[in-house]
């Protein structure tokens, strides 16, 4: 269990944010519904609250712009939206993340069963 | 129900806010507010009528240890993944970690470069301690040396008024050392 938790824990970092720079590529959303859909996925393991720090984060470094909007129906919502510098972070991130995933699947066998 | 419901998000808050004091003002505003949001956007979306309903959306988001560690983690990274080689020597904050520990000076610099929010305060409160630290040493230490000084003045004063021949023995005591020295050297080389 702890380990499992570890080993998702480390394969997380360094990838959620990228997860979460991919959520707003075409369209703004708002803080609760990037949460709500990345806590959804079993496999990233992530916590609600631990992804606010991460889009604080973001933000801070450029990639994401975020502005507070009124909501239709219940309380004002934060927006994000994604920068410039985020785009091409992702773009490159897209590009490492192949090789890279072909680097683990080649050393590790869980590429194509050959 | 009622009289328990706003007391749970607000102490649930407090927890939070309680463990983040190593964080920058800024930042623990904004993450409190994101939180109070999320909270108040669930409440009304998931039309929540009960406690349980409350207590669940609470464990969703996590325990107050959780999400301040995220808190401490997210705040120590200096940058972004895709722009930095692999943070090899990058420490994981182990518990929680000492306020003026978690900010390395290094990740000062790249917050600093691109954003104003929250800058200016990682440092902010680290200087006044580091400052009256450095000040009382300073202070015992000059304490020391004005005493030393003053210690061999009065030696001096004493030595000269009251030993005459005193002196003589100094002059020879040097002369000794002094000789040998120059007649070593150029037989040698």
């Amino acid at each position: 269990m702890a380990e499992g938790a570890q080993l998702a824990s480390g394969l997380r970092r360094g990838t959620l944010e990228f997860c979460v720079l991919a959520m707003v590529e075409f369209e703004d959303r708002y803080g609760t519904e990037i949460v709500r859909r990345l806590a959804e996925e079993q496999t990233l393991a992530a916590t609600e609250g631990t992804i606010y720090p991460l889009l604080s984060r973001l933000r801070r470094g450029g990639m994401l712009d975020s502005k507070w909007a009124e909501s239709p129906s219940g309380p004002p919502r934060r927006y994000y939206s994604l920068t410039p510098a985020g785009r091409s972070a992702l773009e490159h991130f897209r590009t490492e993340w192949v090789s890279f995933r072909q680097t683990v699947d080649r050393l590790v066998g869980t590429g194509e069963i050959a | 129900m009622k009289p328990n419901q706003p007391d749970l998000v607000g102490e649930y808050l407090h927890e939070i806010d309680l463990r983040l004091s190593g964080l920058p003002l800024l930042q623990r505003r904004e993450l409190l507010a994101d939180l109070a949001a999320h909270i108040a956007t669930e409440r009304t979306e998931r039309n929540v009528q009960t406690e349980e309903q409350l207590i669940e959306i609470l464990e969703r988001l996590g325990s107050p240890e959780v999400v301040a560690a995220a808190a401490y983690e997210e705040a120590g990274a200096p940058r972004m993944a895709a722009s930095v080689p692999p943070p090899g020597p990058y420490v994981p904050p182990a518990a929680y970690p000492p306020p003026f520990a978690t900010v390395p000076p290094d990740a000062q610099q790249p917050f600093g470069a691109q954003q104003p929010f929250g800058v200016s305060s990682p440092p902010a409160p680290a200087k006044p301690a580091r400052g009256a630290k450095t000040g009382l040493v300073l202070v015992v230490v000059l304490g020391i040396v004005g005493f030393l000084i003053f210690i061999c003045g009065f030696l001096a004063l004493a030595r000269g008024g009251e030993q005459a021949p005193q002196p003589a023995e100094a002059t020879v005591a040097p002369a000794a050392p002094a000789a040998p020295s120059p007649a070593t050297p150029p037989s040698a080389r």
